[in-house]
């Protein structure tokens, strides 16, 4: 046991080590730029806090509120979207979910950009929807792309294995014996569903809804390649302050209040999560 | 409970249209990279492969291909060592720290990439690094070793701590059991994650958009060129990375399972003796 | 027990692609019957259980409950309830509410299942306070006890056990069996019960049903079943078994005493004789059976002496004698076993014929 506990930290220190230099370091860089007096580019000055004031003030809050939006709206339609098809991975489908994960993992190593690219192409005037639509019918629409519905729409494609995978986990938890017998003890379907297989498979249910949250909270190509200018995401807040706008103080300000929401969200989440338990099933 | 033959057909259907939504965009990519116009518009008149030449010729292409394999090769080893030790950490002993070590790995995960990639320009400027390729292989790190951690995990929850303690009760030494059992055990798991580890860093943006400074790695470019106006080799280039990423896949899919025949078809003889001397039970 | 079955199957087959996991199986059970179904694993007997309760579908016959055919209604429509091998209680639940489940889903009112589920946890002697405890505080024992009180809850006409004591320890498992026993008399409910322990069943049980590769190889009092086994198989299944072939009456190597010679002439089969039924003859002894034989390892068994020993004419034999009985001499001594013709059976079945 003894030997257990030194072996654990003295492999757990590479990487531990590295995430505290090049993780934990810019993260507490970001906070202490966050207060400082505006378009300052070193911390040598007294710390004024502006740059938050600017955040309150000057409607920075709009893009909180839809990138939050945006988020939650994405997971909910994720959730029943994936439910099924977790379902099936983990309980019916036999070979034939290996297939379906190996399609679905395949599409997490191709660049988000190129698959958005390509539904732009899709979607698009001209594009492959509305192109041969006109071609066969003879009647064309304006394109799908640049407005807020194709924005969630993105963030479903792009986070749909966020939340299939972990539900999937999730559902393979809930034993078999138990669900027969509660269908066995009398209940239909749809009790098995709400009374069984619901709380049972809540863990996973609870990390693929934070993983998708917390990643649409955060994204930004889905707004830009997909929904032009329609609505501005907090994530394309902090990059344009840091960019264009050439105001790291306030890039901070913003960067912090979205590290505060996804952070919270996943620190509380991971917390609740057995780590052991649900990796050790696989 | 009883899942008919019908629902699993409704499951199966259901799976491929996923399958089918997941990847129309890149058969839109697909087909844009074989049209012959300069100006890509639905339906397309004709096709052509020229691109595919042409892209493969130009220089940039060269450059960026040899920097993104050079960036994603580097990203590769270093994962694999740190994901190593990291994962026996993760799993395999107990210690003191063990649960936050494990939540402090799934944050990077959970984190806007974005915003982590601002943080780390912000942290090399501070530290007076100068952005190159370099600082992208870490920035990739900090994301990517935390997911090649969790892949080993995967494989060290399944590995029995007796296996470690009886060769120790044989007399191994710490290294002896590290090499002898652990890394053999494991091996699969560290396969496995190093080629997560270079698909990832093959077809990351976020990350590389901001620490790559005067360098650009494959993705960047592909952006630039997207939203600064069409070009004709965005889907072809873009194909191109695609295809390489699944060549890679069938090949960690494929290798694997042609060892395993090749381990079965040699060790035929002795495995079928053994079999007839087990009694056949009713 | 009433005059008409409370279950009857005809013909009830399974098959699973190529492979038959149920013979074309025949079987009557009688009200308020306690019946074991006992066999090697693979031999068919979780097949038809869950067949019975209606989670697998058959491929051919019918299951009547009284009047009713059941084989095609789902197991929520079914009169009848299983306690699972792993038990399957509900983690996310606490004692009472796992009890209460099937209650909760007929709508009937909390105060009333409240009720309910603490008479439940009288009759299966749990303490009243268990009622609020979580499921992971339970021991195996007390988790067994939750399983049948929410089983009871559903008050089914036929209970079904699909293993249920395997997981536990020896002496709990003992207890528990006895238990079962005592709560089928207090029920009077019909109980179908499988195991793959014959010493299990033949505590419990009324009638026992021996299963072989998916079909009944006999269906008799515990009694019969240990003393008069239909074949080789059913002989072997419980403990330890002495098994001679016998061809036209004679048995090599063994003496047979005239009583014997005309209770067996002329018959062939295998001839069983239980180890204790057995006893060590004095070196003047006789019996209707004889024979000699070298011990060749001794064990304590408590009050009892258990010994192999090779015969003269070839094999092993296994004795069981009291301790005061013990045989003279040790490993390596030759001594001389008989048995009265009554204590054997001739199992009709050719030798070597399974």
């Amino acid at each position: 046991m003894q030997r257990d506990r030194q072996l654990g930290l003295f492999y757990a220190l590479p990487l531990g080590g590295f995430l505290a230099l090049a993780f934990l370091a810019p993260i507490l860089l970001v906070a202490a730029f966050s207060t400082m007096p505006p378009k300052v580019f070193s911390l040598a000055h007294l710390p004024d806090f502006s740059a938050y004031y600017t955040v309150l003030t000057q409607g920075y809050w709009k893009s909180v509120v839809w990138s939050l939006g945006m988020a939650l709206a994405a997971t909910a339609i994720l959730f029943v979207i994936c439910w099924p098809l977790a379902y099936g991975m983990a309980k019916v489908l036999g070979r034939f979910s290996l297939v379906l994960t190996i399609c679905v993992v395949m599409t997490l190593f191709v660049s988000e950009n190129i698959r958005l690219f390509g539904w732009v192409l899709t979607l698009m005037k001209g594009g492959l929807i509305e192109g041969y639509l006109r071609h066969w019918t003879g009647a064309g629409f304006d394109g799908l792309l640049y407005n807020v519905p194709v924005i969630v729409f993105g963030l479903v494609y792009v986070y749909l294995p966020f939340m299939l995978f972990p539900l999937a986990q999730g559902i393979a938890m809930v034993p078999d014996d138990t669900r027969q017998a509660a269908f066995d003890l009398g209940a239909t379907r749809w009790q098995v569903l709400r009374e069984v297989e619901l709380p049972l498979a809540m863990p996973g249910i609870l990390v693929g809804s934070l993983l998708t949250f917390v990643l649409s909270a955060g994204a930004i190509a889905e707004s830009k390649l997909l929904g032009g200018q329609a609505v501005i995401v907090i994530a394309d807040e902090v990059e344009t302050a840091f960019t264009y706008g050439q105001n790291w103080p306030l890039g901070a300000a913003l960067a912090m209040v979205l590290i505060a929401i996804v952070g919270g969200i996943a620190i509380w989440g991971i917390g609740r999560a057995d780590l052991d338990s649900m990796m050790a099933r696989k | 409970m009883r899942t008919s033959r019908f629902t699993a057909t409704v499951l199966m259907l259901y799976g491929l249209l996923v399958i089918a939504f997941l990847y129309l965009p890149l058969f839109s990519v697909g087909l844009a990279s074989i049209s012959k116009a300069r100006y890509l518009s639905f339906p397309i008149r004709r096709y052509a492969y020229g691109w595919y030449g042409e892209a493969l010729a130009s220089d940039t292409v060269q450059t960026l291909l040899v920097l993104s394999l050079k960036v994603a090769g580097i990203v590769t080893v270093l994962s694999m060592i740190i994901g190593f030790f990291g994962a026996l950490a993760f799993a395999r002993y107990s210690w003191r720290f063990r649960k936050a070590y494990q939540k402090l790995i799934l944050l990077p995960i959970f984190f806007p990439q974005t915003v982590l990639g601002l943080a780390l320009l912000m942290w090399f400027n501070t530290l007076g690094i100068v952005p190159s390729w370099k600082t992208a292989v870490v920035a990739h790190l900090v994301w990517i070793a935390p997911i090649a951690t969790l892949v080993i995990s995967i494989r060290a929850y399944s590995f029995d701590p007796a296996l470690e303690e009886a060769a120790r009760d044989m007399g191994a030494s710490t290294w002896d059991t590290l090499r002898e059992v652990t890394i053999p055990l494991l091996m699969p798991g560290v396969v496995s994650a190093g080629l997560f580890a270079f698909l990832l860093s093959w077809g990351n943006f976020p990350l590389s958009l901001f620490t790559t400074g005067a360098d650009s790695t494959l993705p960047e470019w592909l952006y630039a060129k997207m939203v600064s106006g069409y070009s004709p080799l965005v889907p072809t280039v873009g194909i191109l990375t695609v295809g390489s990423s699944v060549v890679l896949v069938a090949l960690g899919l494929l290798v694997p399972w042609g060892l395993r025949r090749m381990r079965a078809l040699a060790g035929r003889v002795p495995s079928e003796q053994a079999a007839q001397q087990i009694p056949q039970e009713t | 027990m009433g005059d008409q079955p409370i279950l009857r199957i005809n013909g009830l087959t399974k098959r699973f692609n190529d492979f038959t996991a149920l013979h074309s199986i025949d079987l009557n059970v009688s009200e308020g019957e306690f019946l074991t179904i006992v066999g090697p694993s693979g031999s068919g007997k979780t097949t038809l259980i869950r067949l019975l309760v209606g989670i697998d579908e058959p491929s051919d016959g019918s299951i009547w409950l009284r009047d009713r055919r059941i084989d095609e209604v789902p197991a929520n429509k079914r009169p009848t309830c299983m306690v699972f091998q792993s038990l399957a209680l509900f983690p996310h639940r606490t004692v009472g509410q796992n009890i209460e489940f099937p209650l909760k889903l007929r709508k009937v009112p909390p105060a009333d299942r409240r009720a309910r589920a603490l008479e439940l946890l009288d009759l299966l002697r749990l303490p009243r306070d268990y009622y609020g405890k979580r499921i992971d505080q339970c021991s195996g024992g007390e988790r067994q006890r939750v399983a049948l009180a929410r089983a009871l809850a559903f008050d089914p006409e036929i209970l079904f056990f699909d293993e249920p004591l395997s997981a536990l320890d020896y002496r709990l498992r003992k207890t528990l069996e006895k238990e079962l026993k005592d709560l089928h008399r207090r029920t009077g409910k019909t109980f179908i019960y499988i195991t793959h322990s014959l010493e299990e069943a033949m505590v419990m049980s009324d009638r026992i049903a021996i299963m072989r590769a998916g079909r009944f190889e006999q269906i008799a009092p515990a009694e019969q079943i240990y003393a008069k086994p239909v074949s080789r198989f059913v002989a072997g299944f419980m403990g330890e078994v002495n098994l001679f072939d016998m061809t036209a009456g004679q048995v090599p190597g063994v003496t047979l005493s005239p009583h014997a010679q005309s209770r067996f002439a002329g018959q062939s089969g295998t001839l069983m004789i239980r180890p204790e039924s057995l006893s060590i003859l004095p070196p003047s002894g006789t019996a209707d059976i004889c024979f000699t034989a070298v011990i060749e390892a001794e064990y304590l068994l408590g009050s009892r002496m258990q010994y192999t020993l090779r015969r003269a004419g070839g094999g092993t034999v296994t004795v069981e004698v009291l301790r005061e009985d013990a045989a003279q001499g040790g490993v390596g001594a030759e001594i001389t076993l008989g048995c009265p013709a009554d204590a054997c059976h001739l199992i009709a079945e050719v030798p070597d014929a399974a």
